[in-house]
């Protein structure tokens, strides 16, 4: 019986045109996945040559003032980036993976942006994420959608129904075969990502193969319920793409409108500001005004003297210091809000299949916002290490050569997320198995 | 051709339009999305230009009430630009969204345009975003092929076909009747969501920012009644040319994917496989090495600004730099700053010239995706494509570099050379003279031109409509 059905599978032309579609897009995703690896390994290294040379240039030119040299020399912290992002890009081209700080005030650096091709920031990346969210569930529905009607349409229904004596266990088994053909592709693409992308297969990668595979049944389920009402193929072809315009479109893209909309953050340019503001009015006030806040954020650096009536480097670091103070509070409330948009759209994520798919993936390839927000709060503790490092020296005039500066090449910072299976798997698998359950109880009446 | 029949024919597929569940069911979710579109669009421009000019207007109050000081401190302190949005960003958001808001303008450095809303957004974004052109590019295609799918198949496949030529009806008359009811039924959406985007535009349009809005407004609109047009034409093609009425549901389902989704998305991933975008970092390391080049300024024997203290010493008949009739320092910093302003905007256009290449593919891809077509020219129009965002960073540039200049102009006017008598400050009389950045959209011409590929292939697929349409309205099967 299953040889037969498979033969006539093989036979129809929407198996050959869907193989070819979701392996060819599948490879070209595989190989964009690459070359944004690519890319991003030629960025560090032009970083980390970057940061060797500048110490060197500035090093000939200003090595009796440490304070001017910390002036123009800036030090990159990168996030490692890891193999998996290939996968799912998520965030991680609108945000950079690499910032280069130097030690006067952080806040106007920290959100410096790569330079990116709007247009394609715009129309997203084309990895394999998306062929798996997009395309997979397309195919599903262009192999199912007439599954019945068609044989009903076509008048083999009877001949057929007269010849098998479970009607609706024949039907379950031309739907098997599809859904095992589509998983096959899945699987087959999976592997050999991770094979070109070099994927560890550590728990992030089965986590992402798990959910592929929730994500997968999850549609074959869907178009086991339309296909279960018995209705005629151009209903069950509208509906589908229906749902699936809701879906993967309307739904995800509302609740990204409502999310932007509700938690807006003006913060961010108010804070940007305020830095600048608190930084430079310290100029034309008494020192004590900069001192001040400066020793009490930094009770160690009393002792050193701030002449009146001369320009000194712990009154300039300290100002610059200011500029930071002053935007704190705005900051972290520009933190709190994107915070705020995450988590909101976690939630509603968890009705909708299709968006938690996505913000799965992106939380385990730490292409997500929290991981970028998790970089820079990783780029705040860089630069308060170098700053304090480098503070005692510059305050007692010492030349540029008490510092080892062999030991300061590029930095790494390596995310570091745990993520619960339950949270991950249970969305999908539920709402999975409750449509599952409502198609099979559809298909007793046949 | 008899109008009296087109009517009819016309008036027929309405009613059956409306007959349909389909059509309810569309109907309710329509006037849903475009309440929702609507509220989100408005909301998101005004509270976005209401806070941008707020902040806006603090940082010129904050410029003018700075003290007496030096100007160099003063190109320090500097100033930002912030990205307006045009009123019909409303209607489309385009890159609205993946484009930067505010940019630092500061002496010898040209910062990013930072604090894009992408860069603040959680994943979600890669599913795009709701508006009011999105519902006329992406959803309402849809619903004219549901609507059409069946007009002329089904008729065939029932018989009934034969029986309307039979009865006297040309095929023509069959063709243009159908095609105008479902361009008829098509305007009624697109109507509705015009008529809100007048009122926003009357609106703000007594502002003279916005002017040429209007124009820009009823060039959207002829776009689109254009657009509409293809896309009843291909529908009543496909069902005409289908065996049966769920064959031309199938192929228009299949070209709507194709137009919308896999064509554009892919034609931009190739695009930027085939030009890879150097990284920021990179064209940093690049614009340093060419200045150095041209001359090290913080190497105290450099040639080349030794030979420029040279020349300007023996131009003003002196010996010492301190015996110049205005302040060296500002002079050589003038200098620098239109020699490095020069190479970063040399290295900047290069960057261009390869995102314009990435995206020439998809954009020239318009003369077989009407999709594409009118996705650049809507999102032109609305002040929401990439050269409306290139258009503000050079504004932004210009002005930074003006405010760097007319700093080291005053330096070197008013203060004195090293070891010389003077003041070392200058009056605030200065700052508040200096004008506020004020952000002026491309103009309606400028724009056209940008878009010429994008209207003739338009012009192109109504071409081609119109024959395609009195093709088949002589052999149009009836069996």
């Amino acid at each position: 019986m299953y040889h037969l059905l498979f033969k006539s599978f093989f036979r129809t032309k929407i198996f050959l045109v869907s193989l070819v579609l979701l392996v060819s897009v599948g490879v070209i995703s595989i190989l964009i996945g690459k070359q944004y690896l690519v890319k991003q390994e030629n960025t560090i290294v032009a970083a980390q040559e970057f940061q060797e040379e500048s110490i060197k240039r500035n090093l000939e030119y200003h090595s009796d003032d440490l304070g001017l040299l910390l002036y123009y020399l800036r030090f990159t912290l990168i996030k490692k980036p890891t193999n998996i992002s290939a996968i799912s890009i998520g965030q991680s081209d609108v945000n950079p993976l690499l910032q280069a700080v130097t030690i006067r005030g952080l806040e106007g650096q920290k959100y410096d942006t790569d330079f990116e091709n709007p247009s394609l920031l715009m129309s997203g990346n084309l990895d394999l994420g998306f062929v798996i969210i997009y395309l997979f569930p397309l195919v599903l529905i262009a192999m199912t959608f007439n599954l019945y009607s068609e044989e009903k349409e076509l008048g083999t229904w009877r001949i057929l129904a007269a010849q098998t004596a479970g009607k609706a266990r024949f039907l379950l088994k031309k739907l098997l075969i599809r859904i095992l053909f589509v998983f096959a592709i899945l699987i087959f693409l999976m592997f050999l990502a991770c094979g070109i992308l070099q994927i560890p297969m550590n728990q992030a990668f089965w986590a992402i193969f798990i959910q592929s595979i929730l994500y997968v049944s999850f549609w074959s389920a869907l178009c086991l319920w339309i296909v279960s009402m018995l209705k005629d193929s151009s209903f069950n072809a509208l509906i589908l793409i229906s749902i699936w315009v809701l879906l993967n479109i309307l739904l995800p893209a509302m609740v990204n409108n409502y999310v932007l909309n509700r938690y807006q953050v003006p913060e961010a340019l108010n804070a940007m500001v305020e830095q600048r503001d608190g930084y430079h009015e310290k100029w034309d006030l008494e020192k004590d005004a900069t001192m001040t806040s400066f020793y009490e954020a930094y009770p160690q650096y009393k002792n050193y003297p701030v002449p009146d009536d001369q320009f000194s480097w712990i009154w300039y670091y300290g100002m610059q210091h200011m500029g930071d103070l002053e935007a704190k509070e705005t900051s972290t409330e520009m933190m709190e809000k994107i915070m705020m948009r995450n988590t909101v759209s976690e939630k509603v994520a968890l009705f909708v299949p299709t968006m938690h798919t996505q913000l799965s993936f992106n939380n385990l390839a730490s292409t997500d916002m929290i991981s970028h927000l998790d970089f820079l709060k990783a780029l705040t503790e860089f630069h308060e290490n170098l700053r304090l490092s480098f503070y005692t020296k510059i305050f007692e005039n010492n030349p540029a050569n008490v510092i080892d500066w062999e030991n300061h090449e590029a930095k790494f910072y390596s995310p570091k997320r745990d993520f619960s299976w339950m949270h991950l798997m249970l969305p999908t698998l539920l709402i999975t198995l409750t449509i599952a359950v409502f198609g099979l109880f559809n298909l007793r009446k046949l | 051709m008899r109008k009296n029949v087109i009517y009819l024919l016309a008036r027929q597929l309405w009613k059956d339009a409306f007959r349909s569940k389909v059509m309810s069911i569309a109907l309710g979710l329509m006037v849903f999305l475009l309440l929702f579109s609507t509220y989100s669009g408005w909301e998101n421009y005004h509270d976005q230009n209401y806070t941008r000019h707020l902040v806006q207007d603090e940082v010129q109050e904050s410029w003018e009430n700075n003290p007496d000081k030096h100007p160099h401190r003063m190109a320090h302190y500097g100033s930002f630009a912030l990205r307006i949005k045009h009123v019909l960003s409303i209607f489309d958001l385009g890159l609205e969204n993946f484009v930067g808001n505010a940019v630092f303008l500061e002496a010898h450095k040209q910062n990013t345009v930072n604090f894009s809303e992408a860069s603040m957004s959680t994943g979600l974004l890669r599913f795009g975003e709701v508006s009011l052109a999105m519902l006329l590019k992406v959803i309402i295609p849809l619903l004219i092929f549901y609507l059409g799918f069946a007009t002329v198949a089904r008729e065939r496949e029932n018989g009934t076909l034969k029986l309307l030529i039979g009865q006297g009806i040309t095929r023509k008359e069959i063709v243009f009747g159908k095609w105008l009811g479902l361009y008829s039924l098509s305007l009624i959406f697109l109507s509705a969501i015009f008529l809100i985007l007048l009122c926003f535009v009357l609106i703000e349009s007594h502002d003279d920012m916005y002017s040429g809005s209007l124009l820009r407004y009823v060039l959207l609109l002829v776009s689109y009644l254009l657009f509409f047009a293809i896309l009843s034409t291909i529908t009543i093609l496909v069902s005409a040319f289908s065996k049966t009425a769920k064959g031309a549901l199938v192929k228009l389902l299949g070209i709507w994917l194709l137009f919308v989704i896999i064509l554009p998305k892919s034609l931009q991933a190739i695009g930027y496989y085939l030009y890879p975008t150097p990284s920021k970092i990179e064209i940093e390391t690049a614009v340093e090495h060419d200045l150095i080049q041209q001359g090290d300024s913080h190497n105290p024997d450099d040639p080349h600004f030794k030979a420029l203290k040279d020349s300007v010493l023996l131009a003003n008949n002196v010996a010492k730099v301190e015996d110049l009739p205005f302040n060296y320092g500002g002079f050589v910093m003038s200098q620098g700053e239109a020699m490095s302003t020069k190479v970063y905007l040399e290295h900047q256009d290069r960057l261009y010239q390869v995102y314009r290449k990435q995206n020439n593919l998809e954009r020239l891809s318009a003369f077989v995706n009407p999709y594409t077509a009118i996705k650049n020219w809507s999102m032109a129009f609305s002040g929401t494509d990439f050269q409306s965002f290139l258009h503000f960073k050079a504004q932004a540039e210009a002005y930074r570099f003006n405010l760097a200049q007319e700093m080291n102009q005053l330096q070197m006017d008013f203060i004195p050379n090293k070891g010389k008598a003077g003041p070392n400050t200058i009056s605030n009389k200065y700052w508040k003279e200096f004008p506020p950045f004020e952000y002026h959209f491309l103009n309606v011409s400028k724009v056209l031109s940008n878009e010429v590929t994008s209207i003739m292939a338009l012009l192109l697929w109504s071409v081609l409509s119109v024959f395609g349409l009195l093709r088949i309205s002589t052999n149009l099967k009836a069996i």
